[in-house]
Parts: C-alpha cells; sequence; structure tokens
C-alpha cells in the first residue's frame, strides 16, 4: 500500500512496497531503492477519458510510478496539501494535481462559466474513490468549510479545489466603474453553497476577471 | 560556526578580527561593526592560475571578500562584525563541513569560509565521457566547483533543500534538474531510461537520472527550475 507524507511542506514522499502511483509528468526529484517511470496516455482513464481529455483541453500527463523504496516528488516549489478521501469526490484543476494512489479514479466534469473566468477552461478534474491525493498551491493554502448557514464567496484566481456537496455559482459585480475602468479588481467572485470543504492558496492566478 | 539562520531566506555570519568569509558579489543585505568588502578579483582563492582555471570552466562567479581588519591595539582589541547575506530571495541551506568535499555550482554558492579550500573540477574526471554527457544534462556545463576542509558552507537552492543520506543501502536516484550539491565519498553516474515511448514522444518526463552511490549526502531541491 503506498504511502504518501510530506517532507517539509513542498516534498512530498512516497513509500512504494511493489505498488504504484500516479504523479504528474516530470514531478520526480529523486529516489532509492527501485523505480520505474511509464507515461500513462490520456491520464490512465482509458481511450474514452483520453479522448474526453483531448476535447476538453483539460490535458493531464500523468506518469505511473512503481517499484520498491521512497520515491520524492516536487513541482516548482509550491507548497504541497494531502487530501483524504472517503468515497466523496475531489474537484481540481489538472495542474494543481501533483500524485494520486492507484485506488482513486480520475475523470473530468463540466464547470461551465465559472471556468472561464478562472482562466482555466470549461473543464475540470475530478477525483473519487477512497485513498490519498497531493494538490499542489500556490503558497499554503486554507481550507474553508461551507455548511448551509454559511455559504464562501472565492476569488476564482485564489480557488485551487474543493470537496464535498457544493453548488457553485459565478457571481459579477461589475458596474459603470469597472466600465470606465476604475474596478476593484474584484469583478467575479464564485460563490459556494452547501456543504463541502474549499482549499483556497494565498495567490491569484492571471485571469480575465482578475483584470477588471 | 560563524553562519547562523535568521530565516530560511537570510544568514547571519560572525566574523571575528583577522577572519575572512567569502561571498557572492552583492549578495550582502546588512551588516554590523568595522567590515570591509574588496572584490575579489581572482574570484576566490588560490591565486592566479587558480583564476584562469576558473575563467575557462566557466565557473567564476563573482565573489568579494568580507573581513574585519585587526585594529591597531591587536586582534583582542578590535569589535568583530556581523553581516547578513541574502540573495534573488532564495532559500539558504548552511553545511558545516568536516574535512570532507562539497561539490557545488558557484551560481548556488552564497557565502563560505576562509578556511576552505576552494576548487574546481572537470567533469570528465569522473566517469569520462558519461560525467561530460552529465554535466551538460543536469545544465551544470563541464566543471564544477568543490570546496574542502573545514569550516561553513551557505548554498541557494529554489524552495528549500531535503538531505537524502547515501549510504550502503543502495544508490539514490536524483532528478538532474533539482539536484543542487553533494558532499562525501560520493560517484555519480548519468543513467537513462531511454525507451521507445520517449522516440514517440511519450516520455515520463524522468529519462535522465543521476545515479549517486558512496557514502555521503545529496541535497535536493524542491523544484525542477534553475537558480
Amino acid at each position: 500500500m503506498a504511502f504518501l507524507r510530506l517532507q517539509g511542506t513542498r516534498v512530498l514522499a512516497v513509500d512504494l512496497a511493489g505498488d504504484a502511483v500516479r504523479a504528474k509528468n516530470g514531478a520526480m526529484v529523486a529516489y532509492d531503492g527501485e523505480m520505474t517511470f511509464k507515461k500513462m496516455t490520456g491520464g490512465g482513464e482509458g481511450l474514452r477519458g483520453l479522448m474526453t481529455r483531448r476535447i476538453t483541453g483539460e490535458a493531464m500527463a500523468v506518469m505511473e510510478v512503481k517499484g520498491h523504496g521512497t520515491c520524492y516528488f516536487a513541482d516548482r516549489a509550491t507548497e504541497i496539501n494531502l487530501v483524504r478521501l472517503d468515497g466523496e469526490k475531489l474537484f481540481v484543476e489538472a495542474s494543481n494535481l501533483l500524485v494520486t494512489e492507484t485506488s482513486l479514479r480520475t475523470g473530468t466534469t463540466f464547470t461551465g462559466l465559472r471556468g472561464a473566468s478562472q482562466g482555466n477552461g470549461l473543464f475540470t478534474t475530478t477525483v473519487e474513490g477512497t485513498g490519498q491525493a497531493a494538490i499542489l498551491s500556490d503558497g499554503p493554502a486554507i481550507v474553508l468549510r461551507v455548511t448551509a448557514q454559511t455559504p464562501l464567496v472565492v476569488d476564482p484566481g485564489a480557488y485551487v479545489a474543493h470537496t464535498g456537496g457544493l453548488r457553485q455559482q459565478l457571481q459579477t459585480a461589475v458596474g459603470w466603474r469597472t466600465l470606465v475602468g476604475e474596478g476593484s479588481g474584484e469583478s467575479f467572485q464564485i460563490r459556494f453553497e452547501g456543504d463541502g470543504l474549499v482549499y483556497v492558496q494565498p495567490s491569484e492566478r492571471i485571469t480575465v476577471g482578475g483584470q477588471l | 560556526m560563524p553562519f547562523t539562520r535568521i530565516n530560511s531566506k537570510m544568514i547571519e555570519a560572525q566574523i571575528a578580527p583577522g577572519q575572512r568569509v567569502f561571498s557572492q558579489r552583492g549578495a550582502m543585505l546588512a551588516y554590523r561593526g568595522p567590515v570591509t568588502f574588496t572584490p575579489s578579483i581572482t574570484g576566490g582563492q588560490g591565486g592566479l592560475m587558480s583564476m584562469i582555471g576558473r575563467r575557462v570552466a566557466n565557473e567564476a562567479t563573482p565573489l568579494m571578500t568580507v573581513d574585519v581588519p585587526a585594529g591597531p591595539g591587536g586582534p583582542g582589541q578590535t569589535p568583530s562584525g556581523t553581516v547578513m547575506f541574502g540573495h534573488g530571495g532564495h532559500h539558504i541551506h548552511i553545511v558545516d563541513l568536516t574535512g570532507e568535499t562539497l561539490y557545488v555550482e558557484a551560481d548556488r554558492l552564497l557565502a563560505f569560509e576562509g578556511s576552505l579550500r576552494q576548487g574546481t573540477m572537470f567533469m570528465g574526471s569522473q566517469g569520462g565521457v558519461m560525467g561530460v554527457i552529465r554535466g551538460q544534462a543536469t545544465g551544470q556545463g563541464l566543471f564544477t566547483t568543490t570546496l574542502a576542509g573545514k569550516g561553513a558552507v551557505a548554498f541557494m537552492a529554489h524552495g528549500g533543500v531535503i538531505e537524502l543520506p547515501i549510504g550502503p543501502r543502495g544508490p539514490v536516484h536524483v532528478d538532474p534538474q533539482a539536484y543542487v550539491a553533494h558532499r562525501g565519498d560520493v560517484r555519480n553516474k548519468l543513467t537513462t531510461a531511454l525507451g521507445w515511448r520517449e522516440m514517440v514522444g511519450r516520455g515520463s518526463g524522468e529519462a535522465f537520472q543521476l545515479e549517486l552511490s558512496g557514502n555521503g549526502m545529496v541535497y535536493v531541491q524542491a523544484s525542477e527550475e534553475k537558480l
């Protein structure tokens, strides 16, 4: 059984005993023992998954790491967060997904207008099943709980991932000020309602909405 | 040890009168006491021949000497100096050498004690032609800087450093782009895992690996970016 643990906040160590994990292509920084790296075409989701990813542009370059020993992963010195899933679904951008256990299934879903405002397309990656996943965030991510009484509004550029039964909708605050170039830079927001967790990073991606 | 860390990106050096520290030129942030900074034209130790060697080897990062001159009252009368170093917001790692050799790229060096012997090593001397290829693959070039003796070294890495011990348990493999430095009695060689997948552009991105074996320590950064 693969065992994921953090070595500091930016390096993920995975102990393998003959089993495998799926990782972002090229994210290995070091290993001891015996490891083999094999690229999985189409994110290891079969032919249908491959076609979906090609069409949706949510391309995910994934490799299968298999062997005995400890393998270390890191990506551009960004912070790593471990997420344990017990049957629920994790929504995350493909570029923010570092490692998943093989017991987890990955797929693609349609996100609608929100995706476009985040600057990462109309589709997002889903991870479901039981096991651990490691997600990347630019700076240490905070986890915010959403309940029925307390909805949450997030800047699209700072959103990283979410789990649980959440409804999301894009809300705009575009007024005459935005149109004359005096916007506050917060014209687009995502509103989460329901019950679940949202991961927010202390940094904003360059988005179309963020400029207004 | 003259180097103490202030935070992950800044270090402080205590320099006693008559002592000397080499640092990358322009890496001083602040200082206290009678400290002088002199650009080191020869780029480190060892006189003119070493300087020519470093120029030829392209391992000549501009260095400066930082020292506290002993005053007229003798070394006991002069106050010691304190200098803070940092560069480019990179994470800094301090290593204490006790007689072994540290192999590190010149542009990753932030500061080191004057008691250490600086040298340049030809990659081809370890592993011949494969050593040369390895230097190219890691982006290190054909030469690397060595520091030997007793003293402290501070070097920079993108996103912090993890230390992996190399021992009799077997070799440690490192992504050439994430490799920062190593110390001790270590043999390294470049291993390739090139197969038909790489040829058709379906590579896993891990085609080249540095295999380190022997006895020592390797420093790996949490990123695959150069400084």
